[in-house]
């Protein structure tokens, strides 16, 4: 994969996003700031029988044979879609370190019942105040002071801490600790990598949905006689979107190889990625509520969907600030820049 | 990032192992001044001969041409390395990356024969004669005319912005042939030998004090009408596909940017700012654009061997060049005060050069189809904007 995808893989995207166009319409979104709605599972079943949660489970436990290629797929059109559910932290940060740094008990435990949807885990890392869908979560990931700890529901405080995106269904989570929930030392980088990875490639297609409205409604809004995409001052707004977002795909596409296959530079290229995202994400917060003006500060009109959703995710596993601040110490501190980020011979010439 | 050479096949990394062998043993101690700077022009011309006898001159040009038929992930491979080891600017882009391509796709057997090979080996340097005073960003707003008289084409008007003018022996250019209001349906693409009578070259000296643009004055410049390439009147497409070659991956790879970012990163250490939160905020910002530049390119050669080129050429030029902006703005922040100064070079090796650099990084947003223009196409051409309504 990495920087293109398998006609395989695009008609995964085309499956994916059939069906959130289905079942989670801007409609269905909009009912899912609904309180209770936490509580209907119908879509994440929806998804488990399509494979989606299935994705790097190994197949002794029900996988369903979707790598980390058809997982950007996924992710990428999740935040298109603006999916309610936690698929970034189930399927992108508790699956893989269920497998890489779970006990054989943890995994045997939890795999099988992620895969067929009946499990929905999230995850709360670094500051994180709160956690998406820990209002209702079955099994949350939570770094605390002494690493990381995999929790089950029943052992999670939950104290309410609701989201300006009221469909994320966001938590403060607790846990109770023991010698039992606690992972491996290395657990904890591997998943800030993965969730900052991960993160961005969500929020890379929130943004690109933001762009995708807001073009359509420039073709189609007239003012001065004449559609107002055909005025420069807006069309150079949305360029400046279509800029940023579409290079920063491919950091996240790259980063999530990286994480995935362990690279040495698995943690900064999540860094990079993110901190792409993250530019692009406020940039197109600005222009699309811009170039809407007026009808985009409603509360009726859907595009806040998105900017919410985008302005939570841009803080979620690290800020612009907090990921520049990890590059630019790289930058400072590593021996040799051109060796270290440079082109690199390969062992096999 | 250190992984760069995972994704390469076999054959790219033996590439890679062979450029970077060769680049070591070959380029000059130092690297090159920069061709303006006097009589270095035959050290240049000496370089490019060298990399033309060891077969690197063209990669891009097919071998029936004497290129390597090299596809665009080789090729980029060897930018890379030819960035990583300071080897000399290239001489002659216009004619390898411009005129080049489109005298295989025009030019007759004869024209081929006499102009390629002296192109290949730096023997002929080519300039690119498009922009005018009153025709930068409104290239199809040329004027400079060219009259049909028997088999020749008679030539009168004035072409700015020249890029290496003073030292070219050939221009591709673009001339009126049709009425002056004929837009871009009355424009022909035709070589012209500098050496014609009536061709008048006066250097422009740049704000960074080199002269490395010229004029060119056309006066009853008398040229062949089978220089001509394509149709007559035919010439706008020709220069729109050269043009897309100027804009698109290929030129510059993410190492030449990550040479500044380690510049720069000297700057910090001599001048005690490592540790300067601000400044390290800044580094992860440089670095961020330099890694995504990376991973975008990687995603122009994927997409372009899968048959992909388009329009979102635009997205090459607009990033590298604002990145380039940043670099060097961040870089004149760290100078300070000493930014200013000319004659630094003694206790802090390197300032006179980024402050050379700083103002070319100027020009980037400029030159290529300005940043305005690219966004214009991005939003007309990729988003599908309306266009603005024009004369």
């Amino acid at each position: 994969m990495t920087y293109a995808f398998t006609a395989e893989q695009e008609d995964l995207r085309r499956t994916a996003r059939d069906l959130f166009g289905r079942t989670c319409t801007p409609g269905d979104v909009r009912a899912a700031w609904e309180p209770d709605a936490d509580q209907d599972r119908s879509r994440w079943r929806r998804m488990a029988d399509l494979g989606f949660l299935g994705a790097n489970v190994p197949t002794e436990f029900g996988g369903s044979g979707l790598g980390d290629a058809e997982l950007t797929v996924l992710l990428e059109e999740a935040g298109y879609a603006a999916l309610p559910e936690p698929l970034l932290e189930t399927a992108a940060i508790v699956v893989p370190i269920l497998r890489e740094h779970g006990s054989p008990e943890q995994r045997e435990t939890w795999l099988p019942r992620i895969a067929s949807g009946e499990v929905l885990a999230t995850a709360q890392l670094m500051d994180a105040p709160a956690a998406p869908y820990g209002t209702v979560a079955d099994l949350a990931l939570l770094e605390l002071d002494d690493g990381l700890h995999l929790v089950p529901g029943d052992r999670l405080t939950r104290e309410p801490a609701p989201s300006m995106d009221g469909a994320r269904h966001t938590a403060a989570l607790r846990g109770v600790p023991d010698a039992g929930t606690r992972l491996p030392d290395a657990a904890r980088v591997d998943a800030r990598s993965r969730g900052a990875a991960a993160a961005a490639a969500v929020l890379n297609g929130v943004t690109r949905r933001l762009l995708d409205m807001t073009v359509a409604y420039a073709k189609e809004r007239e003012q001065f006689g004449r559609p107002i995409g055909s005025f420069q001052a807006v069309k150079h707004l949305l360029a400046e979107v279509a800029l940023e977002v579409e290079t920063a795909r491919p950091a996240a596409w790259y980063a999530l190889t990286a994480v995935a296959e362990g690279h040495a530079d698995a943690g900064l290229a999540s860094s990079a990625a993110k901190a792409a995202a993250n530019a692009a994400a406020t940039t197109a917060s600005y222009h699309t509520l811009q170039v809407h003006g007026g009808i985009g500060f409603t509360w009726e009109h859907d595009l806040h969907l998105w900017l919410k959703r985008g302005k939570a995710l841009e803080f979620a596993y690290g800020s612009l600030r907090h990921h520049h601040r990890v590059l630019g110490d790289a930058v400072v501190t590593c021996p040799d820049l051109m060796a270290t980020f440079g082109p690199a011979l390969s062992a096999a010439s | 990032m250190t992984t760069a050479a995972r994704q390469e096949t076999r054959a790219l990394a033996e590439w890679r192992a062979e450029i970077r062998a060769w680049l070591e043993a070959n380029v000059p101690e130092g690297g090159l001044p920069d061709p303006e700077s006097g009589d270095i022009l035959d050290a240049h011309r000496a370089w490019e001969r060298t990399l033309f006898e060891a077969g690197y001159a063209a990669l891009h040009w097919p071998v029936e041409y004497g290129g390597k038929g090299a596809d665009l992930d080789a090729r980029i491979v060897f930018q890379e390395e030819y960035e990583r080891a300071g080897a000399p600017p290239r001489m002659n882009l216009g004619g390898l990356m411009l005129a080049g391509p489109t005298i295989m796709k025009y030019g007759t057997p004869e024209q081929k024969e006499f102009w390629l090979p002296a192109i290949l080996s730096c023997e002929h340097l080519w300039c690119q004669g498009f922009s005018e005073p009153g025709a930068g960003s409104d290239l199809a707003n040329l004027r400079t005319s060219a009259v049909l008289d028997g088999d020749e084409l008679v030539i009168n008007g004035q072409k700015i912005w020249t890029s290496g003018g003073m030292h070219a022996d050939w221009m591709f250019g673009m001339v009126r042939t049709g009425d002056p209001q004929s837009g871009h349906r009355g424009i022909t693409y035709v070589m012209i030998d500098m050496r014609t009578p009536g061709i008048d070259v006066r250097p422009i000296k740049q704000i960074n004090g080199q002269t490395g643009f010229s004029e060119v004055f056309f006066t009853d410049v008398r040229v062949p009408v089978a220089n001509v390439m394509g149709e007559l009147n035919g010439g706008w497409q020709v220069a729109m596909e050269a043009l897309g070659h100027e804009r698109g991956a290929g030129r510059r790879t993410y190492v030449k940017f990550l040479n500044d970012l380690a510049q720069l990163r000297e700057f910090v250490t001599s001048l005690g700012q490592a540790d300067d939160v601000g400044v390290r905020e800044d580094l992860g910002r440089l670095l961020t654009a330099v890694s995504v530049y990376r991973h975008h390119v990687g995603r122009t050669v994927a997409d372009s061997m899968r048959g992909h080129d388009g329009p979102e050429a635009s997205y090459n030029k607009l990033y590298w060049s604002e990145m380039t902006a940043q670099i060097h703005e961040v870089g004149m922040r760290v100078l300070a005060a000493r930014a200013e100064l000319q004659d630094d070079e003694k206790s802090l090796p390197g300032a006179k050069q980024w402050q050379d650099n700083y103002w070319f990084s100027r020009a980037t947003r400029i030159f290529a189809g300005t940043n305005q223009i690219q966004k214009n196409i991005i939003s007309e051409r990729v988003l599908g904007l309306p266009k603005e309504p024009r004369r």
